[in-house]
């Protein structure tokens, strides 16, 4: 199974409405994200830092949350979007 | 070019930008700002009285800073209250009103352009959208 993180903050409201999909994509297709706070977690802070090369580009030049990536394929998706766009991105090989 | 810090030598104020204003915003003194160093600035910005700026002050005071532009504080409660719990738990904790739905790099310089009000204008998810707001969704375009 693909290794798949939500960077999120606990005061950003996108995050929490992702939050929701997010469960319940869960519940649906069977997966997990790993769901890692980086505005009171420096570990999670740095690991989200760390990937900068492969985020940024695609979240306009930085690090924004909520923020998906398949670590397996380097594949992002960022910001509050609509779940089925979350779905059709997590179908991808 | 690089930013520094001048003071008006007749009441004070401090600025920090490539040059000084030519008039003093605070005593409408004209050439009346010299540049003195970080340290000078920190001690002159430090030793005023202490202000308490509570959330709801800084809400009042993105409110005015909205007024008389194209965009507003985002209508929904909800969300404003949320953002700005953790724009001051950023400032607690990090030492700046940062996003809170962005994360800092460690470069100082840089991650200037996260402290709130950031310049979201020139963001993709603000410039030329009739429903354009900033990444955060604290300020949107009036409609």
């Amino acid at each position: 199974m693909a290794r798949l993180l939500m960077f999120h903050g606990r005061e950003c409201p996108h995050c929490k409405k992702m939050m929701a999909v997010v469960e319940q994509l869960e519940k649906e297709m069977g997966i997990v994200f790993e769901k890692l706070e980086i505005w009171h977690d420096e570990k999670n802070a740095d690991l989200m830092r760390s990937y900068k090369p492969v985020i940024a580009p695609k979240c306009g030049g930085q690090l924004r949350v909520p923020t998906f990536l398949n670590v397996d394929t380097s594949d992002v998706i960022c910001g509050e979007v609509e779940p089925d766009k979350l779905k059709a991105w997590l179908e991808k090989k | 070019m690089k930013k520094r810090y001048w003071r008006c030598n007749i009441c004070n104020d401090v600025h920090y930008g490539i040059a000084p204003p030519e008039l003093c915003p605070t005593c409408q003194a004209l050439n009346a700002y010299a540049e003195i160093t970080a340290d000078e600035a920190r001690k002159f910005l430090g030793g005023g009285p202490d202000v308490t700026f509570t959330p709801a002050d800084f809400r009042q005071a993105i409110e005015r800073f909205t007024s008389g532009n194209e965009f507003m504080v985002n209508p929904d409660p909800g969300k404003v209250e949320t953002l700005v719990e953790g724009i001051f738990e950023n400032e607690k904790n990090h030492g700046f009103k940062y996003c809170p739905c962005r994360l800092r790099t460690k470069d100082w310089e840089e991650d200037l352009k996260l402290v709130c009000p950031c310049n979201f204008k020139i963001h993709e998810t603000y410039r030329g959208l009739p429903n354009g707001e900033c990444w955060c969704g604290l300020f949107v375009r009036r409609t």
